[in-house]
Order: structure tokens, then C-alpha cells, then sequence
């Protein structure tokens, strides 16, 4: 019982780290209409610039604020690059981005090296009901949730998040009522580089990260979005919670190193159901 | 003028393996098996509107089956037929129900597959596990065994050969034109009575096959196979050459293998040289797939091969 607790947290804590980079990837492309494949960069840039910043001495806090906003800064840079050209079609900014996480490859090797990096986050454990976990778990949690409140009351309460909404909705419609398509687009991806970080900095202390980690995170962040379509955040935190307890157990209940394959595996059925869906709605629809 | 061109490029590259120092055989025999499985891919992206980001997944498929065959003894002829039949075969099992994805949901579909094989690879004792696959021997044509790079690239010269006629006349046929059309808007194909589900899966596995094929050649080439040999890197590498060098063109996987292998081996001497730090040429062949992808999508959307036929016309 106290191990299905232990599990159940240590999963949550994952799966929050799943849901940023998965809602990430959501608010980029309800806006863009882009998957952007440089999602998991955003986090691997954050936490290795984290912990070169704590390596100097900065504290805690200051550190990994710094990492996120580094990363905010590469998700603009990103949509400058992948959606600044007028007229670029979302299938050829998917392999800009593409080749803007190879890219990021580069600039990490040669900043960082090619080593694991890790840094200690929250000290100590914590025992709960019986079960002994990891209180930097916990603090993962207790960050995520309060960020998805704040994403969900930033579309639904304030001029910007619903002028983001708006062109989600209708993109035609939102530029004639003069929003800046593009420069919202811009804003989107600033916002996801900034939650792609936040995961990056939060999940290194408990799983630490190399330059090529970001196939992990975009592959489970994806899965995590993928359940709502990639245009809901709401259900991309409860996908990549889903995810992250799901692997735990399976891992815990002797399952042994499967976690990645798991998370494939229940992507491709996603998938594959939403598109046989999909498909006999439109034949009803022709 | 095109059959000139043609036999002349014929010629050269024929005449190469002799020409070429000893040391730059590797990078020759590699280059065309990078190309073939360019091919393939150039013909599902370009033709068939369909982004794989697996491909190396069917060109380790086609190595393990080559590989393995031979290791249990049967010939190693027979292994290389074996390989892209193997290859194609997975990917019809693996089409059949994702095909029915498009655009990114594909992209990412075919990127899981890749990482699935790696990690069955990794744990499958039958295949030598994270180890790899050892001793496979030599392929022998007619008796004798190659053992030195010149006959590898010819057989690699061979097999792209074969793999670009196949191209040419695919795209030329009844299911290129239909392919074509389906890649416009697949409403309208169908339509029009164009099988498109069918001609889709047809195309996947037969760029599997290329990509099988491929991988047959350089398991006996290289005599050893790991989990390693396969990084998701080298499926992401095919679509930056198909890219770059022009999606939906026969010479552009060529044009796009040749650039991007040559630029990243001259990078390589110039990182591993004395006095360049150790990560020097990982961090160099990065920037140059990641850098000339970008350049090419952002100001060549259509790759070097269609660019540079439109500049001809323009001069002539």
C-alpha cells in the first residue's frame, strides 16, 4: 500500500514534468498551427544553463529563473525563425524546427560537453502515509499545478491570453478585428519555451539531463498533448499525469526499463483511434 | 541531352572507386547507401506527402536481416535479397494501421518506431543484444568473398542504381501520377479513383525496401551491427539530405547525400585535427544538418536540384 503511494507521487512528479513540455507544445500549436520538435530543447537549454549557474555560485531560485527565461527567450527565437517568413506552411516550420533542436544539439556540446548533467534540488525525503519519497517531487507538483491555474486564468482573464484564444479559434477573423497574428504566434512561442524550461529545470535534480535528452521529453510531452488534440492544456496536464503514474508503476511493479516504450506505445493508439475517428466523421461530414 | 548527362554521371562515378586514395573508399560506399535510402524517403515526402522521421529504422532491418541470415549460414547473396523483402514486410505491418496518420501525428508515429526497434534490438538476445551482432561474414558474388572496399562500392553503386530506376519508373507510372495527385488533396485523388490507401502503403513499403536494401549492404560491408549503429540521428540525416537536395526529384537524394556527407566528412578532418577540442566534430556535423536544413526549407523550399534547374533555364 505505502509503495502504491510512493509510486503514485513519484509519478505525478514526472508526469508534471511531462505536462509543462506537452503544454508547451499545445499553446504553440493551437496559435501556430506548428509542432515544434525543438520543445525538448527548450528544457535540456534551461537545465544545463541551471546548473552552469549554480556550478558559479548562484542561488537557487535566481538560477533556474534565469534557465527559464533563457528558454523563453530560444521559443522566440524558434518562432522567429520557423514562422517569421509570411506564408510558411506549418508542415515545412515543423522541420525548421526540427532542424532548430539539431541545432540546439550543436550549441550545447559546445557550451556543456557531451556529459549527464544534474544538480540538488529540494534536500531530503519526506514520508507520507507510510511512504518515503523524494521531497523534490513534491515541489515539482506543488510548481506545476499553481503554473496550469495561472495558464488557464492568463487565456481565460487577460487581453493577450484571449487575443491568443482568438487565434486559435479563427485565425482570419482574430486579424480583422487587429490582432497581430504573427506576433501572437511569436508570443506562443515565447510562452512554450518558457514551460518547456520550467520542465528542464524542475525535473534534472531527480533525472539528469544530457544534450540528447529532449527525445525523452518531446516523445512523452507529445503523447501527453496528443490526448487533447494538441489544442487543449488542460488535458495535456492530465495526459502527462496519466503518463507519469503509469510509468512509475509499470517500472515499480517489475516491468523493468520499459517507461519510454510505454509512453510510445499508448501515443501510437492514441493516435490511430483519434484517426479512425476522425476519418468516419468526415466521411458523414462529405 | 538528359541520357548524355546521365551516362556521363554513370561514367565518373564509376570510375571513382578506382581513382579514389584507399582511405576515401569508406566515405564513398557510405555516401551511396545514404543516398539510396534518401531515395526512398524522397519518394514518400515528396511524392506520397508523407514525413518519416524512422527511415533508419527499415535500413536496421534490412542490415539485421542480412546480417543475422548470414550468420546463420545461409548465403550472403540470398541474405541481401532477404533484406529488403524483410524490410518491406515491416513496413506494411507497421503501415497498415499508422498511415492512416497525416502530417506531424506521421512524423511522430514513425519517429516511435524507430525508437521501439532500437530498444527491441537493445534487449533481443537473437539479435545480439546491446552488443551487437558479430562476425558477419563477407558477401561473396559468384564464390568469391569481397573483402576489400573497391567491390563494396561497387555493389553500393549497384544497388543505388537499381533503387533510382525503380524511382524513375515509379513516378512515371499510373501510381506515381496518382500518388501525386493524392499528395495535392487526397479528397480529389480518391475522387477521382485513385486507390489512395493502397498506393500509400505501397510506396512505404517500398521505400523500406530501398532503405532494407541499404542496410543489407552495409552489414556485410562493416561485418558488425549494434543498437548503436542506428541513432535516431541517422533517420533525422536522410530527411535533411531528401530536403536539401530536393524532395520529389530522382538526382536530388543524390545531390543531397553527396553535400551533406561530403561537408560533414571535410568538418570531421578539420575537427578531429590536433589542438580541437574532443567534441569539436559532434558539434560540427550538428550545426551543418541542423544549419543547412533551415537555410534550405527557409530560402530553397523546393532543395538544390529544382533550384538549380530553374537557374539553367533562366541562363539558357
Amino acid at each position: 500500500m505505502s509503495d502504491l503511494l510512493g509510486y503514485l507521487l513519484t509519478g505525478l512528479g514526472i508526469g508534471a514534468g511531462f505536462a509543462l513540455v506537452g503544454s508547451g507544445m499545445v499553446v504553440i500549436h493551437r496559435v501556430t498551427r506548428v509542432v515544434n520538435l525543438a520543445q525538448g530543447a527548450f528544457a535540456v537549454l534551461a537545465a544545463m544553463l541551471t546548473s552552469a549557474l549554480l556550478a558559479t555560485g548562484l542561488p537557487h531560485g535566481l538560477a533556474e529563473g534565469a534557465g527559464v527565461l533563457v528558454a523563453a527567450g530560444a521559443g522566440v527565437l524558434t518562432g522567429i525563425v520557423a514562422i517569421g517568413r509570411p506564408g510558411t506552411e506549418p508542415g515545412a516550420a515543423l522541420i525548421i524546427t526540427l532542424g532548430l533542436g539539431v541545432l540546439a544539439y550543436a550549441v550545447e556540446v559546445t557550451v556543456w560537453g557531451d556529459q549527464p548533467r544534474s544538480y540538488a534540488g529540494l534536500p531530503g525525503a519526506v514520508t507520507l502515509g507510510g511512504a518515503r519519497i523524494q521531497a523534490h517531487y513534491l515541489l515539482v507538483i506543488a510548481v506545476t499545478l499553481p503554473v496550469f491555474a495561472a495558464l488557464m486564468a492568463f487565456f481565460r482573464g487577460t487581453d493577450p491570453g484571449k487575443a491568443l484564444t482568438a487565434c486559435a479559434e479563427n485565425p482570419y477573423a482574430a486579424r480583422v478585428v487587429g490582432i497581430d497574428v504573427r506576433r501572437m504566434g511569436l508570443l506562443a512561442f515565447g510562452l512554450g519555451g518558457a514551460l518547456g524550461g520550467l520542465a528542464g529545470v524542475l525535473l534534472t535534480p531527480v533525472q539528469q539531463v544530457t544534450f540528447d535528452s529532449d527525445v525523452t521529453l518531446i516523445v512523452n510531452g507529445f503523447a501527453a498533448a496528443v490526448l487533447g488534440g494538441l489544442t487543449r492544456p488542460g488535458v495535456a496536464l492530465a495526459g502527462g499525469l496519466l503518463l507519469g503514474v503509469a510509468q512509475t508503476l509499470i517500472a515499480g511493479y517489475g516491468g523493468g526499463a520499459h517507461q519510454l516504450e510505454i509512453a510510445l506505445l499508448v501515443m501510437l493508439a492514441v493516435m490511430v483511434a483519434q484517426a479512425v475517428r476522425a476519418g468516419s466523421v468526415r466521411e458523414v461530414a462529405r | 541531352m538528359r541520357t548524355r548527362t546521365v551516362l556521363a554521371a554513370a561514367a565518373v562515378t564509376l570510375a571513382l572507386p578506382l581513382l579514389l586514395p584507399e582511405r576515401h573508399l569508406p566515405v564513398y560506399v557510405l555516401l551511396l547507401l545514404a543516398a539510396t535510402v534518401t531515395a526512398g524517403v524522397s519518394l514518400l515526402m515528396g511524392y506520397a506527402g508523407q514525413v518519416s522521421l524512422g527511415q533508419a529504422a527499415f535500413y536496421a532491418i534490412g542490415a539485421y536481416a542480412a546480417g543475422l541470415s548470414a550468420v546463420h549460414g545461409v548465403p550472403t547473396l540470398i541474405g541481401l535479397l532477404v533484406a529488403p523483402v524483410v524490410a518491406a514486410l515491416a513496413a506494411v505491418v507497421v503501415g497498415a494501421p499508422l498511415l492512416r496518420l497525416r502530417g506531424h501525428h506521421l512524423a511522430f508515429a514513425t519517429l516511435a518506431v524507430h525508437l521501439i526497434l532500437l530498444s527491441l534490438l537493445g534487449q533481443g538476445t537473437w539479435a545480439g543484444g546491446a552488443i551487437g551482432l558479430q562476425g558477419i561474414p563477407p558477401l561473396s558474388l559468384a564464390g568469391t568473398p569481397l573483402r576489400d572496399d573497391v567491390g563494396y562500392a561497387y555493389v553500393a553503386w549497384a544497388v543505388l542504381a537499381v533503387v533510382l530506376l525503380i524511382s524513375h519508373n515509379v513516378v512515371d507510372s499510373r501510381a506515381g501520377r496518382g500518388l501525386r495527385a493524392a499528395a495535392g488533396s487526397e479528397i480529389a485523388a480518391a475522387a477521382g479513383g485513385v486507390p489512395v490507401g493502397g498506393y500509400r502503403l505501397v510506396v512505404f513499403a517500398l521505400s523500406a525496401a530501398f532503405a532494407g536494401l541499404a542496410g543489407g549492404v552495409y552489414a556485410f560491408y562493416l561485418g558488425y551491427l549494434g543498437p548503436g549503429s542506428f541513432p535516431l540521428l541517422l533517420s533525422i540525416e536522410v530527411v535533411v539530405m531528401a530536403v536539401v537536395g530536393g524532395l520529389g526529384t530522382i538526382t536530388g537524394p543524390v545531390v543531397g547525400a553527396a553535400v551533406i556527407t561530403l561537408l560533414v566528412q571535410a568538418l570531421n578532418e578539420l575537427g578531429t585535427r590536433p589542438g580541437m577540442p574532443s567534441y569539436a566534430p559532434a558539434a560540427l556535423s550538428y550545426a551543418v544538418y541542423a544549419l543547412l536544413l533551415i537555410a534550405v526549407v527557409r530560402y530553397l523550399p523546393r532543395g538544390i536540384v529544382p533550384a538549380v534547374a530553374v537557374l539553367r533555364k533562366g541562363t539558357s
